[in-house]
């Protein structure tokens, strides 16, 4: 399943999405440590669940 | 019913306190190597050897784990006995949503993934985390079209981060 291995070389698709990709957003999290990063995930999936079930709740 | 909200450093420390082999991928990886893409589960490639699926059994066993979107009351016991009939799974437990792999495309088994990752400080502990080209290389292997954003941002990020 390893099978040959992948190239790295540019590709022209994922070239074009990268002008869309927030890059002060990821220096932002190279200032962080690994534990850190984590806990910022943490803290955006907690948001993101509550404000689906407040959704949810609206909806019944 | 009630999504469950991936607790993800209590999730990763049951498996670092049991000494489980395993290798994070996927989202989780992308994030601890600076990612701004959010993820709701773990992903991780497992070693399949019987001493580290009995840790593995050990050590996710008290969450119930049970198959992701699967209906309720199907005859799954997460046991040795199972793991060695499967390889990939996709799991909710009382912790949260987790993959466990097998293998994995473009990565192979553990031990071929184990070139390709680093050891990394996380919880107090080391946990092994694929690298960032190496996470490149499974998301390009995978070849799925929604992957394509993430990869770009995974390239992004090794140009940030100088690699």
């Amino acid at each position: 399943m390893a099978g040959e291995p992948v190239s790295l070389e540019p590709n022209v698709l994922i070239e074009a999405y990268k002008k869309d990709v927030d890059r002060t957003l990821l220096r932002e999290n190279l200032k962080l440590t690994p534990d850190q990063r984590l806990d910022k995930l943490q803290d955006f999936v907690r948001f993101a669940t509550e404000l689906r079930e407040a959704g949810r709740r609206a909806r019944s | 019913m009630t999504p469950v909200r991936t607790d993800f450093s209590r999730l990763l420390r049951v498996l670092l306190d049991a000494s489980v082999e395993f290798i994070l991928v996927g989202g989780v990886a992308g994030t601890l190597h600076g990612a701004a893409r959010a993820t709701y589960d773990i992903d991780v490639v497992y070693r399949r050897s019987p001493e580290n699926m009995s840790r593995l059994v050990a050590a996710l066993g008290p969450y119930a784990p049970y198959l992701r979107g699967a209906p309720a009351g199907l005859p799954f016991s997460f046991d040795v006995v199972t793991l060695r009939q499967g390889l990939n799974f996709t799991l909710t437990t009382t912790l949260g949503d987790i993959d466990l792999l097998g293998e994995i495309t473009g990565g192979g088994a553990y031990d071929d993934l184990l070139a390709q990752s680093a050891s990394i400080p996380l919880l107090g502990t080391i946990c092994q985390c694929v690298t960032l080209d190496g996470l490149i290389r499974l998301k390009r292997a995978a070849g799925r079209p929604k992957d394509l954003e993430a990869i770009a941002e995974l390239e992004a990020l090794r140009a940030e981060s100088g690699q």
